[in-house]
């Protein structure tokens, strides 16, 4: 009997423990990776976000560069969907609000509409939905073709496209897509559920912190 | 028996170990809700049913739409002041700029051509009477003779 008591203590504190063992815990690396041999070492490579070129709603060009020593979130959107772009927006503002004030922190939002979502647009969306200038969350839009090249398997690894079977013609993830420093992928997390949203803050903080103790 | 209550209580120990806490209903119905009858009762709850599936990634949980891009539903005077087109535009949609509690929204509103009459009513019977809204129940009828208007 008593050894059962002792396990039983073991089990709360082992399941107490659990979220905090989670918190300390390095965020993984996320992707296809690589390893290559030079001058007999071995090195890792990690899959990273490839290069782009965008403009963002003041009419600014956003590339790689404007996320140096920043850790970011991505998504894509488009201004007229009717499904769940809406929620994906309000539950990036809770982000934006928690991180905004952190010059370690960016958000870039990709139409996949460019036709329709021009610079003028997504100006008028984005304050709209009270963001005010470009200074943390860019919302850019750009070349179809190199923007649905940038959210596939060579770049953010999710689903975008167009589909005129879909509500609104297209069709896109709802992931919230989180990269660190080094333009790694550490994590995906569904944009459209405020609890998945609790997640990716809880481990943008984590992924700071890695930064603080190096 | 002394190993089933053994297993019970590590499960409890695993359970309580990780959970969150539950966020309260901050949704709060009309006084109007008293007064509904049985009928009127089962719209409301099919309402807010499918509000959660069809209205609620744009409008929001609680009503409140999204900045100056999606109108608030909660404490609409649009609504108040618009009662006759409503079922029109939860089915047909809605392009065009409206002014709802003084801000003006350009956002075009899809269309949800599948919804039956009755669907149509029970939504508007829920959104109508939630969040501080005090529109009264909606019958079939009522959605049918809006909808059957000429636009």
């Amino acid at each position: 009997m008593k050894n059962q008591l002792a396990v039983i203590v073991l089990v709360f504190v082992f399941g107490l423990s659990a979220c905090n063992a989670q918190k300390k815990s390095k965020l993984p690396i996320l992707g296809r990776t690589d390893y290559v041999e030079t001058n007999g070492t071995i090195d890792t490579v990690y899959h990273t976000i490839p290069n782009y070129s965008f403009v963002d709603q003041d009419s600014v060009e956003v590339t790689p560069k404007t996320f140096e020593n920043k850790v970011y979130v991505a998504d894509f959107f488009f201004g007229t969907c009717p499904t769940i772009c809406p929620i994906m927006k309000q539950q990036m503002l809770r982000v934006y609000d928690r991180f905004g004030a952190n010059p370690e922190f960016g958000i870039i939002s990709h139409t996949i509409d460019p036709d329709h979502d021009t610079v003028a647009y997504l100006k008028d969306y984005s304050e709209r939905i009270g963001i005010m200038d470009n200074k943390v969350w860019h919302f850019v839009t750009g070349k179809k073709d190199e923007i649905y090249e940038l959210g596939t398997a060579a770049g953010y690894m999710v689903q975008v496209g167009e589909d005129e079977s879909a509500d609104g013609g297209y069709i896109h993830s709802g992931a919230f897509i989180l990269v660190d420093k080094e333009r790694r992928i550490r994590g995906f997390y569904d944009g459209t559920v405020p609890a998945k949203v609790d997640i990716l803050m809880n481990d943008i903080d984590r992924l700071l912190k890695e930064y603080e103790d190096e | 028996m002394k190993k089933q209550l053994f297993i019970f209580v590590v499960f409890i120990g695993l359970a309580t170990g990780c959970s969150g806490n539950k966020k309260a209903d901050s949704e709060t119905a009309n006084d109007t809700l008293d007064n509904f009858d049985q009928k009127e009762t089962q719209y409301y709850s099919n309402g807010r049913r499918l509000y959660k599936t069809i209205c609620q990634n744009c409008h929001m949980e609680n009503g409140e739409g999204l900045g100056k891009l999606i109108p608030p539903l909660a404490k609409s005077d649009y609504m108040k002041n618009n009662r006759a087109n409503l079922p029109r535009i939860v089915k047909y949609g809605l392009n065009g700029p409206i002014t709802v509690n003084g801000i003006e929204f350009n956002q075009p509103m899809p269309a949800n051509p599948k919804l039956t009459d009755i669907e149509v009513a029970e939504i508007l019977t829920y959104v109508g009477n939630t969040w501080g809204n005090g529109l009264g129940s909606f019958t079939t009828e009522e959605v049918i003779k809006s909808i059957s208007e000429e636009q």
